[in-house]
């Protein structure tokens, strides 16, 4: 098994800009650090309708209300800086804040894997000896001797498909068969209850059981942390 | 008089139906919408048994109307969907409970 750059397509190279962008970085830093409230919080922002941070704030008491920590506090900061870098996420218009959105959560599964291992690297493709090379590159690569991980990252549960968790499963198997452990899993920003609903729907013929999940309120787990 | 915790679900499983209602014309996503509705209102079913009587939280009626607004700005379908999976978490949010 080895890894390989992923073949450039008119897809990548779009997509490419939107990786780039500042805002991706912002959001990213800010996200890896949060709660998981705090994440959700990016989750419904960053695919609302309304503009006005005094929606949101009153949408979530626990981290704006009367109870919650005061102006001036790190973690109201972070809420109120998420909340700024999600409405903008928002504000970019339909087409280009789907495509904001799921590089964000690339970025920060990035970031939390760094935190516990290396290298991490993105747009990967895993090669196997005698096999046809799959046409999608994984999103995040951990390229560790002897603990390999790969994992695709989706936004919400509805990304995850069929296709998705056969090549993930491919990989884990092909890796097995040439006698090397890899770690295959799914990153998605959305809360592990919708995302097992639709696990159950759209495996198929895979075996759960060797595909790992992370979901929003376990995001910590990535980086090696208890969910804050 | 301060709502209470029954309150506050009954109105986000009524936002529940009505975001079903508007993810209607994606039929190939009939089945997820069902599945959600089935684990979702369980578990905010479960939050009115255990806790109805309480009265809700601070901020939390607020947040519902907050809640129900966004839900009454969404007409596309797809997005919908998207927010059939993140009401019931800000509104377990709001309640103090984990999703």
């Amino acid at each position: 098994m080895r890894f390989g750059e992923a073949r450039p397509d008119g897809r990548a190279v779009v997509y490419a800009h939107i990786q780039a962008d500042p805002l991706v970085a912002r959001a990213a830093a800010l996200l890896a650090g949060a709660t998981a409230t705090q994440r959700l919080l990016a989750r419904a922002a960053m695919n609302g309708e309304s503009p006005e941070p005094a929606t949101w704030r009153a949408m979530f008491p626990t981290l704006f209300g009367p109870a919650a920590p005061a102006p001036g506090d790190s973690g109201r900061d972070r809420s109120e800086a998420i909340l700024v870098a999600s409405l903008d996420v928002a504000g970019r218009g339909e087409q280009a804040r789907s495509q904001f959105r799921g590089a964000i959560v690339e970025a920060v599964t990035e970031l939390l894997l760094a935190e516990r291992t290396a290298p991490v690297r993105r747009e990967r493709r895993i090669l196997f000896d005698g096999r046809p090379a799959e046409i999608h590159p994984y999103d995040v690569t951990v390229e560790r001797e002897g603990a390999a991980e790969a994992w695709d990252c989706k936004w919400g549960a509805r990304g995850i498909k069929a296709d998705v968790i056969h090549q993930l499963d491919d990989a884990r198997r092909g890796a097995a068969a040439e006698g090397t452990k890899l770690v295959v899993g799914l990153v998605v920003f959305d809360a592990r209850r919708s995302c097992e609903v639709r696990l159950v729907r759209e495996r198929g013929p895979v075996a759960l059981e060797g595909l790992k999940l992370i979901a929003l309120e376990g995001l910590d787990r990535l980086a090696g942390r208890r969910p804050a | 008089m301060p709502a209470t915790v029954a309150d506050l679900v009954t109105r986000a499983l009524a936002a529940f139906d009505a975001l079903a209602g508007t993810a209607e014309p994606v039929s190939d996503e009939l089945q997820y919408v069902a599945d959600l509705g089935t684990v979702w209102g369980a578990r905010l079913r479960a939050i009115a048994v255990a806790r109805g009587p309480d009265a809700a939280p601070p901020g939390a009626e607020d947040a519902l109307d907050a809640l129900e607004a966004e839900v009454g700005r969404i007409t596309d379908p797809h997005r919908a969907i998207d927010w059939l999976s993140t009401l019931p978490q800000v509104a377990l949010a709001a309640l103090g409970e984990a999703a």
